[in-house]
């Protein structure tokens, strides 16, 4: 239940399919472009999105969207990083911030299956600003500096020549294509975005599951916010601003459709990648930020589109 | 039927998708004031045609004729200005808006001037000017979503008179009706018939076609197999066209033995004025059929016996080794060995993203779990085994469920509770579902029961309750007011529980 199964394969590796061109379009234009540096550079811009993403993909599979998670980055990496200039050790400050971001999401979850909100993009709506509102009080409104050294050290740090930051996204990539692909909860997620009420008539606990998307969604965020604290080396309580919306556009740009119960972990790394490669691409060539978020914008409704086109010739097979 | 020229002439008509021809060489003619059913199983080019006619879609060869001139339909509008208009099974409402807003839709009368206010006294005298052809009394101020189904089918029906139909496309108007709504329905058809407008009618329901049709046009596999006065064709001859082949007598299989050991316990069920106190006992390898007419309470009964609806009072067990288990909500129902194939496959039944393997694992086996984990293996086993013991038509385990026909998606949703049942509810088990598949899921029924589970079977489909059941309960506003046996029951005294009155046609 991966993947919608009507789909030609031509179809199905669209998104690889625009990588891959994007690839040597930006190899033919830019020489700086195909360097190990620059593409480790692009690698470790794009973890903070991608570990967004996943998180987003968990909750959009269910037909859901959150849109907190932004702020959520923003409250949590506040919560870390005065924890950690109070004294308590990174790992256990990294822990507590994990389990505020999975917390969160879990009210988001109840709001949706105990208040019985209409829709999550009002529930995540509301707690995108009450979670905003909280970072801000809680900072006084100003960065928070002065970290343990070796909190950046490690997890801004390299192992065996590889950014930290993309090894922890690639542990999160294949725990969570294990999680959606392997397990009962993962099948459940797919299930209940597909058709809730049969989910429900076979005996799938749709609330707990929809809470454990949310809560899911909200860890992912509070991980964005260990890695995003390590690079900046300081906790900035705007942190995280509007990312939800790159995260919502590389789930969908992978092929995630928006009314559930389809989307995989391999789309969506391939559309955080295609907006990173995007991003790194264009300021190689000197394009402007604005037209960047021009072309960004096109990308996005383009991908629709084609997904558009993609049920359209599945209805008619 | 007048010898002038028919009112709308199709003649050799074809359409092609892909390699796959939808039609092939249809030809027939609808003439004024007449009712014309078009019969066929799914697939059999039923809706390509309906599509071609309405105007959605574009034949690739044949011509078309209205009143002896020939016409091309470019497109919907094309159609409805023509005088063509179809209404389908779920009728295309606003349910937000009123019956009179509804009728008008497109259309509506405005003021002269640059603002278009739109005339509401004109609009309503429309309205209730198109509903008092069709004889029904539905308040033009109403919103739709808050009307019944059949009425919507008959505002919907308004809408095309309004636009000033004179040929109306029915297709399954009376799929989610109940016996007295589709009397209802017929007594308009009738008065629209008179007025000289022409019906084309789709439906699967033998009966039906037979209570209101004058002709019958078959298809099978694209082609025309015959046109007829509905008057000459015999149920088995129309089966026999249909299918191409003789069918279907052998439906009941004899009584199978009933067993002695009671599997199912329903006390005092209650919920609201939608179910009375409700009891029933049902044994081993026994059927009870469920009658009723629409909103008797049938499908909440079953729903609220699995757990999926709350109750207010009563309680449901089901005997699962030696001890009684209490249910009281689906996870308990599932866990006792109740199953429950829901009233509408794709709202309720199917995840239509997903495979068929998926879907019949949705309800996972109790051994294809461990630690969390899902063993791929089982599922494709269980899955497997459930394709070939329902002869679910499906290139495999991983063909995408929505591309299978009704009748095979049906078996899907039954396919999930061939393990570990013991209980299984079926609600409209074979609605929407063409001839065939029809009588190989009541076959697949009658093993399942014959097998030791014990079956209830909902139905608004009278023969389905006779051939099935070896017991038929009768409900009516949201109790049990009567049960039958095998041979007390007939159509007719069911029909005189269920309506409540002395004196019910069968």
């Amino acid at each position: 239940m991966t993947s919608d199964p009507a789909t030609p394969w031509w179809q199905r590796l669209a998104p690889l399919l625009g990588l891959f061109i994007l690839f040597v379009v930006l190899s033919l234009s830019s020489p700086y472009f195909l360097t190990r540096d620059n593409l480790l550079n692009v690698l470790r811009q794009s973890t903070i999105n991608a570990i967004l993403a996943l998180g987003q993909l968990v909750v959009i599979i269910t037909a859901g969207i959150d849109l907190s998670i932004g702020s959520v980055v923003g409250l949590t990496i506040v919560v870390l990083t005065l924890l950690m200039r109070h004294g308590t050790p990174p790992l256990a400050a990294a822990l507590i911030t994990l389990g505020v971001g999975a917390l969160i999401g879990l009210g988001n979850g109840l709001l949706l299956t105990r208040l019985r909100l209409p829709h999550p993009f009002i529930s995540t709506l509301g707690t995108l600003n009450v979670a905003r509102g909280a970072a801000l009080l809680l900072a006084g409104g100003v960065p928070i500096s002065g970290l343990p050294p070796g909190f950046r050290d490690v997890v801004a740090g390299s192992a065996l020549g590889i950014p930290m930051p993309v090894v922890i996204a690639a542990l999160a990539y294949a725990v969570t294509h294990v999680f959606l692909g392997r397990t009962v909860y993962g099948r459940d997620l797919y299930a209940i975005g597909g058709n809730r009420e049969a989910a429900r008539l076979c005996g799938i606990p749709v609330d707990r599951r929809l809470n454990l998307a949310y809560a899911l969604s909200g860890g992912a965020a509070g991980l964005a916010a260990i890695v995003l604290a390590a690079r900046m080396n300081s906790g900035f309580p705007l942190a995280g601003t509007g990312a939800e919306l790159d995260a919502i556009a590389a789930v969908i740009i992978g092929g995630a459709s928006f009314f559930g119960g389809v989307g995989t972990v391999g789309g969506t790394l391939i559309g955080a990648l295609i907006i990173g490669f995007l991003r790194n691409g264009l300021n190689l060539l000197d394009v402007s930020a604005f037209w960047q978020m021009i072309v960004i914008g096109v990308v996005i409704v383009v991908a629709v589109w084609i997904d558009v086109l993609r049920q359209r010739v599945g209805r008619s097979a | 039927m007048t010898p002038a020229p028919p009112l709308l002439e199709v003649r050799s008509l074809g359409k092609r998708f892909g390699a796959q021809a939808a039609l092939t060489d249809v030809s027939l003619a609808i003439t004024k004031g007449e009712i014309h059913a078009v019969a066929g199983e799914n697939g059999a080019g039923k809706s390509t045609l309906m599509a071609i006619l309405s105007g959605a879609l574009a034949a690739d060869e044949g011509t078309l004729a209205w009143e002896g001139r020939p016409v091309v339909l470019q497109d919907v509008k094309a159609a409805q200005s023509l005088g063509i208009s179809i209404v389908h099974q779920e009728p295309q409402l606003v349910p937000s808006l009123s019956v009179a807003e509804n009728i008008g839709l497109g259309r509506l009368p405005h003021r002269a001037g640059p603002v278009r206010l739109v005339d509401r006294g004109a609009m309503q005298a429309s309205a209730r000017e198109a509903l008092a052809i069709l004889g029904v009394s539905v308040p033009a101020e109403a919103a739709v979503g808050a009307i019944g189904i059949a009425q919507r089918q008959l505002v919907a029906i308004a809408r095309a008179l309004r636009f000033g139909a004179r040929l109306i496309i029915l297709d399954e108007p009376t799929s989610s009706l109940s016996l007295d709504e589709v009397e209802a329905l017929f007594t308009s058809l009738r008065a629209l018939k008179a007025r000289g407008t022409a019906l084309v009618y789709i439906s699967h329901r033998l009966d039906e076609l037979r209570a209101i049709a004058d002709r019958v046009t078959v298809l099978r596999d694209g082609r025309v197999v015959t046109t007829a006065p509905m008057a000459e064709m015999t149920n088995e001859a129309l089966i026999a066209a249909m299918s191409g082949r003789e069918l279907v007598s052998d439906l009941q299989t004899g009584p199978p033995p009933p067993g002695t050991e009671p599997l199912l316990r329903v006390r005092g069920l209650s919920q609201g004025r939608r179910l009375r106190p409700v009891s029933l006992e049902l044994r081993a390898g026994e059927v009870l059929g469920l009658a009723g007419l629409m909103g008797s309470g049938r499908s909440r009964l079953l729903r609220t016996i699995f757990g999926a609806d709350a109750r207010d009072g009563g309680s449901v067990e089901v005997r699962a080794a030696e001890a009684w288990r209490e249910v009281h909500d689906v996870a308990d129902a599932i866990e006792s060995g109740l199953g429950l194939v829901p009233e509408d496959r794709r709202a309720l039944g199917l995840v239509l993203t997903a495979t068929v393997g998926d879907n019949v694992g949705l309800r996972t086996p109790r051994n294809a779990r461990r630690w969390g984990f899902l063993s791929g293996r089982v599922l494709r086993a269980v899955a497997e085994k459930a394709i070939s013991a329902l002869r679910i038509k499906a290139s495999g385990v991983d063909a995408p469920v929505r591309t299978l026909s009704g009748g095979n998606q049906q078996k899907v949703v039954l396919g999930r509770w061939l393990r570990d049942t013991r209980v299984l509810l079926l609600d409209e088990p074979t609605r929407g579902v063409d001839v065939s598949a029809k009588a190989e899921i009541h076959r697949h029924l009658r093993a399942l029961a014959a097998s030791g589970i014990a079956l209830v079977v909902a139905s608004s489909e009278i023969p389905e309750l006779l051939a099935l059941s070896d017991r038929i309960a009768v409900m009516r506003d949201g109790a049990v007011v009567g049960e039958l046996t095998r041979d007390q029951a007939t159509p007719a005294e069911i029909l005189r529980l269920a309506t409540g009155t002395e004196t019910a046609a069968s």
